[in-house]
């Protein structure tokens, strides 16, 4: 295994929801010390389902706990000036401030990039907004939707002939966290070799839009618009997913090729289907879609779904089986890897949950510890880590500061 | 004036091939270009096959000025080897030798082909850190599976997720999983892969100097970025695709005189706000509306009298009148409202481009601002083997024979 890129690194997270949160775990699994910040006051995905077993409780949050993990947490009221002196000797012992609050807030409490780099000059800051801090926008609310809504990905998501549609799994969030780690470990280089910290922007919406290219470029040329075209290809045939046996199981198909078409027909047990002129070359069959998809289908549905898989890859035709989250969680493959982590957790016991999607040199990076109980290192960061006195550290709590 | 980036003076060679992973070895390593790296993108005599994707900015196929292949390939140099060849396969090692990451976009079955596991490398270049993204990863029991974006957007559970909230299943017969009309496990895997890269340069600088092999598959790239989804799953039940009704409404997502809006009013003040927008019709103080969880279970009456008022304003309308009292509403961009937004403008998000007939277009810049090693366009895509015999005597001192005999230009 080699060496944790992040040892000695000590994280400031001001994480709201999922991107940030998401972001500082990424570096708290690759060995940064992350301290989350956060306060009973206004707790956010700690109060939020899915709950194990649908029981509520603060410890008890799926959401929280899988992008929260291998974190300390320490509470503290920041509507409180001696919370926010807190926050700030926190930060002044830290490498990096990570925030995703709304644009200004960080600023009016006092713990802006130019308040906090005179308490830590070498100090990398990243702040990450739905819209970013600046243009006309930066102030609008943006939930994983509006980010799909106003990037443009939604227009190019749909069926054939219908509207625009929201990506699954709140992943632009996730998605922006990985450009934000991107950033970071950059930032991090940088400083390592010359010293110098510094501010860090990202826009949601703009790390979105970076996976439409194309769309982009046909409407500044001739303001063509995307047409939706469903699971559909502009190139291979067939390209879509097919219904197996059961209830909501399906597998998907990728063509490229005659050859693999040709092999497809033969694992499908219609041989007859390459001489068909409809379906004989790739560019018949990209204009015969609707006929050709009904007859496979016929052929999926009497199958298991991974049977399908195991027959087509057998025979070098690309499939894959269309996996919900749970069989995620249980896929053998993805467990063999090492990607499926399930870390001990004090009130809900061990948890499945994802982790990279890379091993290193045959191990994995990954999940340490499981979240943090609310307020659970309050004395290793308040008293421990700052030297606030025993004396001290109890009339802050019963202000209400630490809390 | 070009500042250097964070990583000015690391080298970056990047081999993808014809199938799955080109997007995604092709993104990891621009990325690696825009914050700095010497990149050089070995491409067969035959040209990379984002040079055959378009859109052209003449409208006529042009292989040096793809679309897809100028935004994938920009901050890099070209370099043309035939790695089939005796000759070609030597200068592909050699660079190896010199360089300090190699990225690979491909199926695994074609990474143990060439031989392009790390051992291959360590003796002649022991600090070297190879970056393979492959469809499953190049370990399990499905790594030699073939794949592509469906299949991974497909296995990674993303598709099955599709629509996501609070965009709903309607007819499940009509409306089977679904992925957008891009490369989106490419450029999921390829941010992925530039972070797992540049991680393993820290740990290569603490601990003297060793390199590694990243082995990053696709379907899990996808998995990664869905840890609520996850959560679902691991902490109580996977979400079906039939259609529901979430816990608390209005979070719905309606259609409006020009097209589709998300209207999300479950706080009680966002629903006054709401009401108020919506003239207080009578009934808005009906008992049967009067909080989130009653309007989730009357959301079969609820919806119809909400589509009245969304059906009679466009989804801008919507969104100003939303966004002044604080509900977040928005409406579906089409590609065409996000470029031209004032937004995204006054950002300058966006990259002004020329083609060969003097073509105006643009392409997506770069979502990052960071204020000492900005993102800077270094210089564009390359021709096909624009800078072999550059490159090759610059990084190896190859000699004039020697590139003469590999046929080089």
């Amino acid at each position: 295994m080699t060496v944790q890129p992040l040892q000695g690194i000590r994280i400031a997270d001001f994480g709201q929801i999922i991107a940030i949160p998401y972001t500082a775990q990424m570096l708290a699994w690759l060995g940064a010390e992350v301290i989350l910040i956060e306060t009973e006051r206004r707790l956010t995905t700690r109060i939020w389902p899915p709950f194990a077993e649908a029981e509520p409780g603060i410890n008890r949050s799926g959401g929280f706990n899988l992008v929260n993990s291998s974190k300390m947490s320490c509470t503290l009221n920041l509507r409180e000036p001696e919370g926010v002196d807190l926050a700030k000797q926190i930060i002044s012992v830290s490498d990096v401030v990570l925030e995703n609050y709304s644009s200004g807030t960080m600023e009016r409490m006092g713990l802006g990039y130019q308040d906090v780099r005179g308490l830590r000059p070498d100090v990398v800051y990243l702040s990450l907004g739905a819209f970013g801090r600046t243009g006309p926008m930066k102030n609008l609310v943006g939930f994983h939707s509006v980010i799909n809504l106003f990037s443009g990905l939604a227009s190019v998501t749909g069926h054939k002939g219908s509207h625009p549609r929201i990506m699954g799994g709140l992943f632009p969030d996730a998605f922006s966290g990985c450009y934000c780690v991107l950033a970071l470990l950059e930032a991090l280089y940088h400083r390592a070799k010359t010293g110098e910290g510094q501010y860090i922007e990202v826009a949601m919406t703009e790390a979105l839009a970076t996976i439409l290219p194309e769309a982009v470029m046909e409407y500044a040329l001739d303001g063509t618009e995307p047409e939706r075209v469903g699971n559909r290809h502009r190139e291979k045939a067939p390209h879509n997913v097919f219904r197996c046996q059961g209830e909501e199981n399906w597998v998907a198909i990728s063509v490229d090729g005659d050859s693999q078409f040709q092999a497809l027909a033969q694992a499908a047990g219609s041989p007859g289907w390459v001489d068909d002129p409809r379906f004989a070359t790739s560019e018949a069959r990209l204009g015969h879609q609707d006929e050709l998809d009904p007859l496979i289908e016929n052929w999926t549905k009497g199958l298991q779904a991974p049977d399908v898989v195991v027959r087509l890859q057998a025979v070098g035709v690309p499939a894959g089986p269309v996996l919900d989250s749970a069989q995620v969680l249980a896929d053998p493959h993805m467990i063999d890897r090492g990607f499926v982590q399930s870390p001990d957790h004090p009130e809900v016991g061990p948890r499945p949950m994802g982790a990279f999607a890379w091993g290193v040199d045959g191990g994995r990076p990954g999940v340490a510890r499981s979240a943090p109980l609310l307020g659970e290192h309050n004395r290793k960061v308040i008293q421990e880590l700052l030297q606030v006195p025993d004396h001290e550290f109890k009339r802050l709590m019963e202000q209400g500061v630490i809390g | 004036m070009l500042k250097e980036g964070a990583l000015s003076g690391l080298k970056v060679v990047e081999l993808t091939d014809q199938v799955s992973g080109q997007v995604a070895g092709s993104f990891c390593a621009r990325l690696l270009g825009d914050a700095g790296a010497d990149v050089v993108k070995v491409e067969p005599p035959h040209g990379d096959r984002y040079r055959r994707n378009g859109p052209y900015p003449g409208g006529v196929p042009d292989p040096e000025w793809s679309g897809l292949f100028l935004y994938l390939n920009s901050n890099k140099r070209g370099v043309s080897l035939d790695i089939e060849s005796a000759g070609g396969w030597a200068a592909f090692l050699d660079l190896t030798a010199a360089s300090d990451f190699l990225v690979l976009g491909q199926n695994s079955s074609e990474i143990e082909r060439l031989g392009l596991r790390r051992e291959r490398f360590s003796d002649a270049n022991p600090g070297l850190i190879v970056t393979a993204i492959t469809p499953f990863g190049l370990t399990g029991p499905n790594s030699a599976y073939l794949g592509d974006d469906l299949i991974a957007i497909s296995a990674g559970g993303m598709a099955f997720a599709t629509p996501g909230v609070p965009d709903r299943v309607g007819d499940p017969d009509l409306e089977p999983p679904l992925r957008s009309n891009t490369h989106m496990a490419g450029y999921l895997a390829g941010v992925q892969g530039a972070m797992a890269s540049i991680a393993a340069l820290l740990s290569r600088a603490l601990g003297q100097g060793a390199g590694c092999e990243i082995d990053l598959s696709m379907q899990e790239a996808v998995a990664a970025v869905m840890p609520f989804e996850l959560a679902h799953a691991s902490y109580h039940k996977a979400k079906g695709r039939q259609p529901g009704v979430f816990g608390l409404m209005p979070n719905a997502y309606l259609p409006c005189r020009d097209g589709y809006v998300v209207v999300m009013a479950v706080m009680e003040a966002h629903w006054r706000n709401l009401m108020d927008l919506a003239g207080n019709p009578d009934w808005a103080d009906l008992e049967v509306f009067s909080s989130g969880v009653e309007r989730a279970r009357n959301w079969d009456a609820l919806e119809p009298l909400l589509l009245e008022w969304t059906m009679a304003h466009t989804g801008a309308e919507i969104a100003q009148l939303a966004q002044d009292r604080g509900i977040p509403c928005f409406p579906a961009y089409t590609v065409g409202q996000m470029v031209d937004s004032a937004h995204v403008t006054e950002r300058g998000f966006m990259l002004d481009m020329k083609g060969p007939g003097g073509e105006k277009f643009k392409l997506p810049g770069y979502p990052v601002r960071l204020e000492r090693t900005p993102w800077q366009l270094f210089r564009p895509a390359p021709k096909l083997g624009e800078h072999t015999s550059e490159v090759l005597g610059e990084w190896l001192g190859y000699s004039a024979a020697q590139l003469a005999e590999l046929g080089t230009r």
